[in-house]
């Protein structure tokens, strides 16, 4: 193992120079090897870093009783009545049962797609604020005296995102003496995803901890919610989280007149003949289920008036049809008021004031110029816009709100992070082995939890 | 004993009878009232803070089934065993990895488990710690380390905080609260004192701007010692030292001319940029072109005071905050209508039709649903009288 140009620590060997960077989501992990050369004391080479692997975290188990695990998933065609095990809950890694069933195969063994040697690897990996001290602790046991990295840091994954060029996204203009921060100097990072959604305030790569705030709605719930919804007013779809999930990614959206969409997707009084309804006022589409024969994927159609009546002529449709109306826009509106479904906790808005009402008003007009958000929800259309207005409600009139999100959302995580793998900061902050074996995982988890010094 | 007629029903006295005794319910602790009461074994106790809205317990109860349910991961739950893979060799676990292995709990449990953790830390601070110290767990990731961090302010060598360093009585949920109530009560002082800047800012900018010139020399001199700044040559015009009020609060108000500015900004200056400060430098390129409505008090506007490199500082090393306080909850206890923390009006519920999602403008009179019109109804009603009965 080549040193790095970076000084090595006083005590102990020099560092390994080759970085696994893990955000292993409930959903999915992003996984890919950081390389640390000379010429990277200037880690702003966006460019050269390669997108993650994208492995879903999964045991799943179709009707025909196969097991998949992890990346053997891609190969399963039939998500019909598919059971899947998840080892991360709530975004924190609880059964290491099978997440190291899921590494082995991802990483370690020696057939493994991202095959790499713990004992000569860094291992950054990126976790969700406010985990419980017993998970954090378990997870550093595992690192070390199961898999023994040779060196590690984990990391609360929102702050990663402030190692890029935060300014790109916003598409700030740029004048030729810019310099790019890395870290950001301040932003508001808005990470929603598989479970839940997080608001961090982040100052130099530093998470402000007093200000994070969590709203327990995530691109599941609102999986769930839909499958409700079908369910209650079509046909059960209960045991096809699956395909519900794939149409609730191709059909919803965030809507911008809520009661406006509302009103248009009405079917009126009894007896009353809405324009708006029958032909559907742009909100009503068709979504086409899969068969499980010649289709696994579901379609989306143009919604079609004539469609019902043709079917009640007597031609018989061979596809299950599904018309999604005020379905489309009622699931991404649990984020913004999860009251609607009588939970006790603000919309997404309102929680982004009161993680602003801790902190001085100083730095809010910092806070709201650069709010970035990431994770899987922000693909939902419209998303941005509608989060973007309902800010722009709440805060004084003088302060400039810009919402943004970056090109590829969900892997945004772990390019701060592997932009962090290469940073100097990583040296200061990651633990080796040595030092677990010396000092215990307390001192480690007090470490990690104490992050970098400011004034350093 | 004659008592005038007076007879004493129940008192505070504690009666001591083997195995129980009556307590004073001081009723359910702050920190879980807010919760979605997850928890079916503090169902009962929670109640309390729920019966303020207007549901009935059955609605209720249905309503948190059904978040229940929708917080769930799939629909049943998925037992699938961990295939086996012949040709690994079966290495040797160490004692904790084992236990890891094997520990069949999930997240729920290990929240409960937290929970229980806090509430002996509560009752028996010393058997919590002796607990800690004994299973390497909480209290130790969330000791407060702003001590530290204080004292070893000024070394730049990431040392961290001593192994040995014991956690203290205080829970972790206790001092995370009170880093909560410290933010808050932060944020409330900024707020003062951007108020009492808001009056003073005019009077203050004339004089700040005199003071800037004088104490030129006292900032150039404190750039020596800053060996972090490598300010442009020109630019040294920031007054961090302006901290010279009584009451602490700092006047923010910063003149700060572009280097090659021929014609300073007419005084007062429009914008004060915040200090240069060590954690956040200052704004460093020319301020935009004076506009002739600038001097005007009616499209004046002012910056807020801006934290301090302490007050920034002590954000950014608080400890995090426990899962439970992490969680955002509606906190109009006072129910004026408006959130305690944040100070955003909290809107009234809306409802909805529960058949076909438009507005729940009609209730069912057997259950309380809410339906949109008579259709809606005629189909509830179906549902309704299978489920309870005519």
């Amino acid at each position: 193992m080549a040193g790095g140009s970076r000084k090595p620590r006083s005590a102990g060997p020099v560092p390994p120079s080759i970085t696994l960077v893990l955000d292993n989501g409930a959903n999915t992990i992003k996984a890919g090897f950081v390389k640390r050369n000379s010429a990277s004391s200037n880690s702003d080479n966006d460019a050269s870093t390669p997108a993650p692997r994208i492995i879903p975290n999964c045991i799943a188990r179709d009707r025909h009783k196969k097991i998949y695990v992890g990346s053997e998933f891609d190969k399963c065609k039939d998500f019909g009545d598919l059971a899947l095990r998840r080892p991360v809950e709530k975004g924190f890694i609880v059964n290491w049962e099978a997440q190291k069933e899921i590494w082995d195969r991802e990483f370690f063994d020696d057939k493994a797609p991202q095959k790499c040697n713990p004992s000569e690897t860094r291992l950054v990996l990126a976790e969700q604020p406010n985990s419980l001290p017993a998970l954090q602790v378990h997870c550093d046991q595992m690192v070390f005296e199961e898999f023994g990295f040779a060196s590690y840091y984990r990391g609360i994954g929102p702050a990663f995102n402030a190692y890029q060029d935060i300014q790109a996204i916003f598409q700030t203009p740029k004048t030729p003496e810019t310099t790019v921060d890395i870290p950001a100097e301040v932003m508001l990072l808005v990470d929603s995803g598989y479970s839940h959604t997080t608001v961090t305030p982040i100052i130099q790569g530093r998470p402000l901890h007093p200000a994070i705030r969590r709203l327990n709605v995530g691109g599941k719930f609102m999986t769930n919610y839909l499958t409700r919804l079908i369910s209650v007013r079509y046909f059960d779809m209960r045991n096809d989280p699956y395909v519900v999930n794939e149409m609730k990614e191709a059909a919803c959206y965030a809507s911008l007149d809520f009661n406006g969409d509302l009103e248009k997707s009405w079917k009126g009084t009894q007896g009353e003949r809405r324009e708006d309804y029958i032909n559907g006022a742009g909100i009503a589409m068709d979504y086409v289920l899969p068969d499980s024969h010649t289709r696994f994927h579901g379609i989306v159609q143009e919604y079609d008036p004539a469609r019902l009546s043709r079917t009640r002529k007597g031609g018989v449709s061979a596809e299950d049809i599904l018309t999604l109306r005020n379905e489309r826009f009622v699931v991404p509106e649990i984020l913004f008021n999860p009251s609607d479904i009588g939970m006790r906790q603000p919309g997404l808005a309102d929680i982004i004031m009161q993680s602003l009402s801790v902190l001085p008003i100083g730095i809010w007009p910092g806070l709201l110029a650069n709010i970035v958000v990431v994770g899987g929800n922000s693909l939902i259309p419209n998303f941005i816009q509608r989060l973007q207005t309902e800010i722009l409600k709440r805060v004084p009139d003088a302060c400039i709100v810009r919402v943004a999100c970056p090109a590829d959302p969900i892997a945004s995580t772990w390019i701060g992070a592997a932009n962090f793998a290469r940073h100097e900061h990583v040296e200061r902050l990651a633990v080796t082995k040595q030092e677990y074996e010396e000092h215990g995982a307390a001192w480690v988890a007090r470490k990690f939890a104490a992050g970098l010094r400011v004034d350093s | 004993m004659n008592n005038f007629g007076v007879i004493e029903v129940a008192g505070a006295k504690k009666t001591n009878a083997p195995g129980w005794a009556y307590v004073p319910d001081t009723g359910p602790a702050p920190g879980s009232s807010a919760l979605q009461p997850a928890n079916r074994k503090r169902a009962a106790r929670n109640q309390a803070a729920l019966s303020s809205s207007d549901l009935s317990a059955r609605q209720d109860a249905k309503i948190r089934k059904e978040l229940d349910a929708l917080d769930r991961d799939g629909s049943k739950d998925a037992n699938i065993p961990v295939p086996p893979k012949p040709g690994r060799a079966q290495n040797k676990h160490t004692p904790n990895v084992r236990k890891i292995l094997q520990s069949q709990k999930t997240f729920a449990n290990h929240l409960d488990d937290y929970r229980a953790l806090l509430a002996l830390a509560e009752t028996n601070p010393a058997a919590a710690a002796a607990l800690n110290a004994a299973h390497l767990k909480p209290g130790a990731a969330f000791a407060p380390t702003p001590p530290a961090a204080a004292a070893a302010k000024n070394s730049p060598a990431p040392t961290p905080p001593p192994p040995t360093q014991a956690p203290t009585s205080t829970t972790s949920k206790r001092s995370a609260a009170a880093a909560k109530r410290a933010a808050a009560a932060a944020a409330r002082e900024a707020k003062e004192a951007a108020a009492r800047e808001a009056a003073a800012a005019e009077a203050a900018a004339a004089e700040a701007a005199k003071a800037a010139e004088a104490e030129q020399l006292d900032t150039a001199k404190d750039k020596d010692d800053d060996v972090e700044m490598t300010d442009a040559p020109g630019e040294a015009s920031t007054t961090e030292t302006a901290q010279t009020t009584t009451d602490g609060s700092t006047t923010t108000t910063s003149a700060a001319p572009a280097p090659g500015d021929v014609e300073p900004p007419p005084p007062p200056p429009p914008q004060a940029y915040p200090p240069d400060g060590t954690i956040l430098p200052a704004y460093r390129r020319a301020p935009p072109a004076a506009h002739p409505g600038d001097g005007d008090p009616l499209l004046m506007s002012h910056v807020p005071y801006f934290p301090t490199d302490d007050e920034l500082r002590a954000l950014m090393t608080a400890p995090p905050l426990s899962y439970l306080d992490a969680r955002a909850a509606v906190e109009d206890d006072d129910g004026d209508g408006y959130d305690a923390s944040s100070g955003q009006p909290t809107y009234p519920t809306r409802h909805f039709c529960e058949v076909c999602g438009y507005w729940g403008r009609v209730c069912c009179t057997k259950c309380g649903s809410r339906v949109c019109a008579l259709q809606c109804l005629t189909t509830h009603r179906e549902e309704c009288f299978t489920r309870y009965g005519v």
